[in-house]
């Protein structure tokens, strides 16, 4: 019996293709959304060099800056059609290098005159004339301007400082928290694991239910010797395998076409993300509990989840809000399983290396599970 | 629901007639288990109803007001799965064949019509082949012919030896299916009995009614009418319903009557909504 309303369950989640485009459609949105803008392809935009020097140093210039990966580079564009461009959107910026730029005067050889009283007269310094390139920048655009000029503003010191032959004194070494290459897309994709596990479980569960529930196909269940335990269970497990399937395709994106770097086992993180299923799913029941329709469930459940997406550190941490902010978000369901997940897939920790985190978890989901089995109820009487 | 007791017998089609909010399906969740009832007990099948549940539950077919089935499962599917909370293996075709639905087998239940559905409903409840099928308001919105249809279905299942306990608001209805019928209002029950006999309890359980097209002997007339209660069908000025309380009157006012020389006239029994109305003081209103 209990198999077969498993079955039934499945079979029904997956012929109801509207539900299940949307259930795929939202962390695919978001894991190409972010993968495009962050990950391993990703792009500031592009910068048109108009290089009319044939100079080596100009050519290192250009080199130098597609080698940095920061912005791609375009290298067809004259200057009046690059200003174009930067005006219309199409490119974020372009540097023109003048003709002769890069041009030293010969050296001639270093001549030290010997006066005959002994006194020795060192060649006079040649003045090399100032060079300008020009970087054709978008006020409006602070970000890639501020990488653009720091990019060539430090080529250029440096190239300075050989041309006159002094040596760099003063320095600074770098220091990592730890060795890991890290981007903001390793960040983010733990962040929609949570995001998108919790959006279909908790919304979800609570619309069907309700649905069920007026519809009073949860009635005429309770009619038949099915135990409502079974009938729950059945609907919990077809969903956790629909979450188990998001999970997949949300990682085999993030690992496979954007480079994500997961340094935990990725059978934990999945394992970590199923649990926040789980956890969700009870949420869904919580809120299925509390409200006597179905427009009502999914309100409720979306004035959960949007706060919760934002307060729980799905796209930025939240360790940067206010302190007594902080101090009370850091308990909502979502911000222990973020924390656990980019514990282990950044940090390759453990789940347990922060207790308290399960803790908060576990607490979660005692909590929904207790108050579902009190006030959930298959009819609405 | 206020102090109400009653039996039903195996085999019979026992009705509760009500308006909307008389306590008819609450009586009947009460009787399936799936409400509380804050005093008294109910005993289905000789168990206890709380007690047994279960053992209840698997003898009992339930069709609930207005239900839903599964949005994505196939008619054939979904009695294939309530066979499976039995245990029971039934042939959902059979099932379906008797219901008329069996070239609806693969479909969903939304491509069903009204009256489809309904069948669908109680074909349903009967996957565990149950010894008591309880249909709460089987016929409730759906059209003449579909309705009748429905007595057919359910004239059916009692044929098959099983009791059958139905909700209805239709006079009618309880009138040409029921053997026996409880009348409730406001969680009372005002009145039982064997369906004919409840007829005969109504205060006038006879009528002559008659048309008279030509210009009416006054005096016979006058004569006729005292054997009862004479009124104009619904305002008809030349349509007569006269109502007579016992058979000796009717045997007395009938010749008068025909001495009238009526363009059409029949003679009949009160219908129980003209108990209803005796009892009540109003009309069931849907």
């Amino acid at each position: 019996m209990f198999w077969k309303l498993l079955f039934a369950d499945i079979k029904m989640m997956v012929r109801n293709r509207q539900a299940l485009f949307w259930a795929f459609m939202f962390p695919l949105l978001f894991s190409f959304m972010f993968g495009f803008f962050f990950g391993k392809d990703a792009k500031n935009g592009t910068v048109a060099i108009v290089n009319h020097s044939d100079s080596q140093i100009s050519t290192k210039y250009v080199e130098a800056l597609e080698e940095a990966e920061i912005y791609k580079v375009e290298k067809d564009l004259d200057i009046d059609e690059a200003r174009a461009q930067i005006k219309s959107g199409k490119i974020v910026a372009a540097v023109e290098i003048p003709e002769g730029f890069g041009d030293l005067p010969e050296q001639k050889a270093p001549q030290v005159q010997i006066l005959p009283n002994g006194q020795v007269i060192m060649p006079e310094k040649v003045k090399i004339p100032e060079q300008k390139m020009k970087l054709v920048i978008d006020p409006g655009n602070a970000q890639i301007n501020a990488g653009l000029t720091g990019f060539t503003d430090k080529f250029l010191s440096q190239l300075n400082l050989k041309i006159q032959g002094a040596d760099e004194v003063f320095l600074f070494e770098e220091e990592k928290t730890n060795d890991k290459k890290l981007s903001y897309y390793d960040f983010i994709l733990a962040g929609i694991l949570g995001l998108s596990v919790m959006n279909s479980s908790v919304i979800g569960i609570a619309v069907s239910m309700s649905k069920y529930r007026e519809d009073k196909i949860l009635k005429r269940i309770t009619t038949t010797p099915v135990p409502t335990w079974a009938f729950i269970l059945a609907e919990v497990i077809s969903r956790l395998m629909l979450n188990l399937a998001q999970i997949a395709v949300i990682l085999a994106i993030g690992i496979y076409m954007f480079d994500a770097n997961i340094y935990g086992n990725v059978y934990v993180l999945v394992g970590v993300a199923m649990l926040g299923a789980l956890l969700f799913q009870l949420l869904g029941f919580v809120i299925a509990s509390l409200s006597k329709t179905t427009d009502a469930a999914q309100g409720m459940g979306t004035a959960i989840t949007i706060p919760m997406m934002f307060l729980g550190g799905v796209f930025f941490p939240i360790d940067s809000l206010p302190r007594w902010l902080f101090s009370i978000v850091q308990y909502l369901p979502l911000s222990p399983l973020l924390r656990i997940l980019r514990g282990v897939s950044s940090e390759g920790l453990s789940p347990f290396s922060n207790p308290q985190n399960i803790y908060i978890v576990s607490a979660w989901i005692v909590a929904a599970l207790l108050f579902s089995v009190w006030k959930f109820r298959l009819t609405d009487e | 629901m206020d102090d109400i007791s009653f039996d039903v017998y195996e085999g019979e089609v026992f009705g509760l007639l009500g308006e909307n909010g008389a306590g008819k399906s609450t009586t009947l969740e009460i009787i399936e288990g799936l409400r509380r009832a804050t005093s008294g007990n109910v005993k289905v099948l000789g168990l206890d109803s709380r007690r047994d549940q279960k053992t209840i539950k698997n003898k009992i077919g339930v069709q609930l007001q207005s239900s839903a089935y599964y949005n994505f499962l196939k008619l054939k599917e979904i009695i294939q799965l309530f066979c499976s909370f039995y245990g029971s293996d039934v042939d959902s075709m059979q099932l379906l064949r008797m219901v008329d639905l069996e070239e609806k087998a693969n479909s969903y239940v939304n491509s069903l019509s009204g009256g489809q559905k309904q069948r669908f409903s109680i074909v349903a409840s009967l996957v565990n082949d149950p010894e008591i099928v309880f249909l709460d308001e089987p016929t409730t919105g759906l059209d003449p012919l579909a309705r009748r249809n429905l007595w057919h279905l359910i004239s059916e299942i009692k044929q098959k030896g099983k009791t059958i306990v139905l909700t209805t608001h239709y006079m009618e209805e309880a009138e040409v299916l029921c053997d026996r019928i409880a009348i409730m209002e406001k969680g009372k029950i005002l009145a039982m009995d064997d369906t004919h006999k409840l007829i005969e309890q109504s205060e006038n359980p006879f009528t002559i009614s008659f048309v008279i097209e030509h210009k009416v002997d006054k005096k016979i007339f006058a004569k006729a009418v005292k054997f009862g209660n004479v009124e104009n069908l619904f305002g008809k000025q030349n349509h007569f319903v006269l109502r007579i309380k016992t058979k000796e009157n009717l045997n007395k006012a009938l010749p008068l009557v025909q001495k009238l020389n009526p363009d059409s006239i029949q003679v009949g029994q009160a219908t129980l909504e003209d108990l209803f109305i005796d009892l009540t003081g109003k009309t069931i209103g849907e």
